[in-house]
């Protein structure tokens, strides 16, 4: 049976600007059949967390950071401090406590 | 006036004669050093083949089982290139410098200006408009006599970089914008020279190594190779998410942080300590504001990259300035998007000002720039936040009122985008009204107000 569950999120390298200036936040996903009633999984992936966040917490000028249906290029996404890359990208099913950070690539010196 | 002008050219005149004596102190130096070396050489004090005067000079370092005797010698048979002779290019080569790496390269094309000293640290008051490779050759010379320093005061581009990285061992990219950072990339893996990338901007920095190949250890360090830039960061990002210092600012200790760093990788890397010691495959994050530092791990070498896979797309070097969207020198960048009836110079403005005609002034900086410094009467809507609510109240402001309508920048080219939006959205008579400020800022203190700030 779907459940909601409690992530840690966070923002660095500039991405934080979009998001009220927060570098972190804990936020709580509803049972993901009650976000999305048509949805088939009983799990959240990082699919569905960035429509959540786009939905709630995305200001303005989604297009900063997203693009089609993941992050633009030039984030790195990282679950638990490690490349979502290596975790399905999209694909990733959270799990309670998962820390998921979007970190803005600079290129000052 | 005459007093000033006969000091500024006396000293320029006793800054040539200084660097003809530094120079000539440097050759001299260096011509003892050699018969001081043979005659070291002949009375056999050589101690694991480093002469006295390097076990003396570099003691400090050698005494550590990271470096020793052996990880000295390899440190002055290396050749190190740093591009960019900025906030990570200073810290970065002077302590290489220190460290008695063999030859460090340094180019910028760039020039001394007074806005680069708070974190530029080989640069002093006297060498604005000095060029910075020369200026940092020269700190770095007055750090360490022993080692070759050469000074490129060019731009590196595609068509001379592969040529003047192949006398390197190691590229440390020390620069402050994307199409360069995608070149110096494409460049590492073309000619297999590793690629130590640092960047900063405002509080936080980033550090990490990208195209490493494993030489020494045993046969899986060997054949060790990590990922690329395009391995992690396939795409560029669009142009207007990427920030830059002069726009948006960076503590100087920030690039300060990140380029001691990368040349404490430098050293590491070039001594021959193991890929599991150093960043790659891994980033370093610093967050100057809350003072944490993490290291997150990245993704291995893409099969699929375009550059370094063992099937590659891309073989030879691109246009950047095309792939990436945007300049690599911004200061270059000159917006012609106005018609000239919309385009108005400083000294009309300031007669128009100064004629008491109704000005909406329309400053459209970001509100830290307009803080800093604007003209009297200006109102403030950076561009970035002018859109929807905002941009709704400003077209009131305007459809309202029967003055001009100015827009302003720092350089001439932002206050162009806000004036075509506004220009779109206004039909007929109306649009006669609206003008830009050609130059911006820069033109008005160069032609009206001397004493505003240039920055």
């Amino acid at each position: 049976m779907a459940h909601p569950i409690k992530l840690q999120i966070q923002f660095g390298g500039g991405a934080e600007l979009l998001f009220d200036s927060i570098k972190s936040r804990t936020i709580e996903l509803p049972a993901i059949d009650k976000y999305f009633p048509e949805c088939q999984r009983e799990k959240w992936t990082i699919k569905e967390l960035l429509v959540w966040m786009k939905d709630n917490l995305l200001r303005e000028r989604p297009e900063l950071f997203l693009q089609g249906d993941s992050v633009r290029p030039g984030i790195l996404v990282l679950v638990n401090d490690t490349d979502w890359e290596l975790y399905d990208e999209l694909s990733y099913e959270l799990l309670e406590g998962d820390t998921i950070a979007f970190i803005s690539t600079l290129h000052g010196g | 006036m005459d007093v000033i002008q006969r000091l500024e050219q006396e000293i320029a005149e006793l800054k040539d004669t200084l660097q003809m004596k530094e120079q000539e102190l440097v050759e001299i130096k260096q011509k003892f050093l050699q018969i001081n070396e043979n005659s070291t050489e002949n009375t056999k004090v050589r101690i694991g083949g480093l002469p006295k005067w390097a076990i003396e000079r570099y003691s400090r370092q050698i005494l550590l089982p990271d470096i020793g005797v052996q990880g000295q010698g390899r440190l002055m048979a290396a050749r190190v290139l740093i591009v960019g002779a900025g906030g990570l290019g200073c810290p970065a080569s002077a302590y290489l410098a220190g460290a008695g790496v063999g030859e460090i390269g340094i180019i910028d094309y760039d020039e001394v200006d007074v806005t680069n000293i708070h974190r530029q640290i080989l640069h002093r008051e006297r060498d604005q408009n000095l060029s910075k490779a020369q200026s940092a050759a020269n700190s770095l010379r007055s750090i360490n006599s022993k080692i070759k320093i050469t000074p490129y005061s060019i731009d590196i581009n595609p068509s001379n970089g592969l040529e003047i990285a192949k006398n390197y061992d190691l590229i440390l990219d020390c620069t402050d914008n994307v199409p360069t950072r995608y070149m110096l990339n494409d460049i590492s893996v073309l000619t297999g020279i590793p690629l130590i990338s640092g960047s900063a901007l405002k509080m936080e920095g980033q550090l990490t190594i990208y195209g490493y190949r494993g030489k020494g250890g045993d046969e899986k360090e060997q054949t060790h190779i990590g990922p690329c830039y395009r391995c992690i960061f396939p795409r560029p990002p669009p142009p207007e998410t990427v920030g830059s210092c002069s726009a948006q600012g960076v503590a100087g200790p920030i690039p300060g942080v990140i380029g001691v760093l990368q040349a404490l990788e430098a050293i590491k890397l070039l001594v021959g300590h193991p890929h599991t010691q150093l960043l790659v495959q891994r980033m370093l994050l610093f967050d100057g504001g809350d003072s944490t530092f993490r290291t997150v791990k990245l993704r291995p070498r893409s099969p699929a990259c375009e550059i370094c896979s063992d099937e590659p797309t891309i073989t030879k070097l691109l246009d950047y300035e095309v792939v990436c969207q945007s300049q690599a020198k911004e200061k270059d960048l000159d917006l012609h998007i106005l018609q000239s009836e919309n385009r108005i110079s400083a000294k009309e403005l300031a007669k128009s000002l100064n004629a008491k005609e109704r000005h909406l002034l329309v400053d459209v900086r970001s509100e830290a720039e307009f803080n800093m410094c604007n003209i009297d009467g200006a109102v403030n809507y950076p561009l970035e936040k002018l859109r929807e609510k905002q941009f709704e109240e400003l077209m009131e402001k305007i459809r309202s009122c029967t003055s001009y309508v100015t827009f302003v920048c720092r350089r001439g080219n932002d206050s162009q985008l806000a004036a075509e939006r506004v220009l779109d959205a206004l039909v007929g008579p109306d649009r006669s009204r609206v003008r830009d400020l050609t130059g911006g800022l820069h033109a008005w203190a160069r032609h009206v107000d001397i004493d505003f700030p240039v920055y």
